[in-house]
């Protein structure tokens, strides 16, 4: 199967992997490092480190269970890592908690935006959690930016999943973040909805010069906005690069694209190959 | 504490308030059913009993004071819970503090906007004129709103650690209380062994202290202050015990799990 199967027809009008700045020209913007977490005798996380730059977006990989999620949850400070450090503008981030996260944003398929509030209500009183300025135009602003502003007044919980999947993106733009989490953000999506998100994400990306973690497991995703790439299994970091460095160096060799789908297979079953 | 975070949790929960129509009958249907129930009961047998009205249906008007308060922190926790909410606005730079203040604000606006419709509705159908107890009333209050905290507090902190399973004890917790705070009788009709440990129990000191005013026309001091110092131990300890759940459900990384 191609890697190219469901992309979207746009799909060259994004900036290709390789035109993209290399990520030590920024300021670290978030910086974990020898991370651990365990869930009573299992290791989520195992003694991992990685670094976000300014104005980078960092897709990080990894099969179900590998540890992506906990490893946000940590960043997130909802989930107390057991060992390492996590510092977000150079701050520790337990120690000082709300006042960097004034700065972050977080999106995920998996949470919903309020579901019975109409959307503006439910990004007004985001707007009051992250203390956003004349928040009714912001709102405005970016539900025009998102192509929902005819949606203000529905209820969340009406609305179709690309339809709540861009009222979570602009969630998570309220406060002009400059370091945005992404875990899943378009999962269960149509090609055609991703393919707007995502353009509209860059554009959005590019015009506050915020960072982004990036979690899919759609490779083309990743394909399209990543800087560059962690790869994470059982809790580690295996593999990380540029789409087009992994994809030669796990998959082919004299690639001119990335294939990001051919790494992740690779890489993933590459446990199981030693356990045989 | 940032307030505009605070507000926002006060927000979150009017609109939720002025969408769902049950949400809109926590305020008034249900207070005020009760309370005609217990109102009319009590002028059916206001001949035999003198003051039968004022203990039943000043009991009740307290008793609803305490309830929604208590059970409000931990349904609205819920709410948020149910919509798949809590991680997005736990994500944020608020601090669980912040929200669980937020929580009790809610239970408080709610219940205020509830003990004015029982007001109207107890001087209405049975002439009991709550405004005539002034001070002593407003000092029941004090108490039976921070015990009524506490509780709320509590719940949230044992829903957060077993999740969702252990959500009924919100609704049962109060009523568990019921029998020996002495809502609509006084401590001496319980057996010795259960007065001992009632005196424990600060909302009793509530009940008897009304039951007080509305025989002797005067305010009991003695009973505002036990219940306010216990209120205050109280109060200490459930942050405490919030903290520790808190943490713990941190580290076992159920919090996300809700």
């Amino acid at each position: 199967m191609s890697k190219n199967s469901g992309k979207p027809s746009s799909a060259t009008s994004f900036a290709k992997a390789s035109e993209v700045k290399k990520a030590s020209e920024g300021k670290p913007v978030l910086e974990v490092k020898n991370l651990v977490k365990k869930f009573d005798n299992f290791t989520a996380v195992d003694n991992i480190s990685f670094t976000v730059y300014e104005g980078q977006i960092l897709g990080f990989l990894g099969p179900n269970g590998a540890g992506k999620s906990s490893t946000i949850n940590c960043i997130l400070g909802v989930v107390k890592p057991d060992g390492g450090e996590i510092k977000m503008f150079g701050k520790d981030l337990f120690g000082n908690r709300s006042e960097v996260m004034q700065k972050v944003n977080y999106c995920s398929a998996e949470y919903n935006a309020g579901w019975h509030l109409k959307v503006f209500e439910s990004l007004n009183v985001y707007c009051k959690l992250y203390s956003v300025p004349d928040s009714k135009a912001r709102i405005m602003e970016l539900l025009e930016l998102f192509e929902i502003g005819d949606l203000k007044n529905e209820s969340v919980r009406n609305l179709s999943f690309g339809q709540r999947a861009r009222v979570s993106m602009c969630k998570a733009l309220l406060n002009k973040p400059k370091l945005l989490l992404l875990d899943e953000p378009m999962a269960s999506m149509d090609p055609d909805v991703v393919d707007r998100g995502i353009s509209l994400l860059k554009k959005t990306q590019k015009e506050i010069g915020m960072s982004i973690l990036y979690t899919s497991h759609n490779m083309w995703e990743i394909e399209q906005v990543a800087d560059e790439v962690v790869f994470i299994n059982h809790g580690k970091i295996i593999a990380k690069g540029t789409p087009l460095e992994l994809t030669r160096q796990h998959s082919k060799l004299e690639a001119k694209e990335p294939d990001l789908r051919d790494v992740f297979i690779k890489l993933s079953r590459e446990k199981y190959k030693y356990d045989v | 504490m940032n307030l505009s975070r605070v507000y926002a949790i006060v927000l979150r929960h009017y609109y939720l308030t002025i969408h769902q129509l049950e949400r809109a009958s926590d305020l008034f249907l249900f207070p005020i059913l009760g309370l005609v129930l217990w109102g009319i009961f009590a002028v059916a047998f206001k001949d035999q009993f003198s003051s039968f009205v004022l203990f039943l249906v000043g009991g009740m008007i307290l008793w609803v004071v305490f309830e929604r308060v208590g059970t409000g922190i931990g349904i609205d926790f819920m709410w948020d819970v149910w919509e798949r909410n809590l991680i997005n606005v736990m994500a944020s730079p608020i601090t669980l503090f912040e929200y669980i203040s937020g929580l009790v604000a809610v239970s408080v606006v709610k219940v205020v906007v509830s003990f004015f419709a029982m007001w109207v509705v107890a001087s209405l159908l049975f002439g009991f004129s709550i405004s005539s107890f002034g001070f002593s009333l407003a000092a029941f209050w004090i108490n039976l709103v921070i015990f009524a905290v506490v509780l709320g507090i509590f719940n949230v902190s044992i829903v957060m650690r077993f999740g969702n399973t252990v959500g009924p004890l919100t609704w049962i917790l109060p009523f568990m209380i019921q029998p020996f705070a002495a809502v609509f009788y006084p401590i001496s009709v319980l057996p010795p062994l259960v007065q001992k440990a009632v005196w424990f129990l600060p909302i009793s000191h509530v009940f008897e202290g009304m039951r007080y005013t509305f025989e002797h026309k005067s305010f009991n001091s003695s009973e505002f202050l036990i219940a306010f110092v216990l209120n205050v131990v109280y109060f200490v300890l459930v942050l405490i015990f919030f903290a520790y759940m808190l943490n713990l459900v941190k580290r076992k990384g159920t919090l996300v799990k809700l």
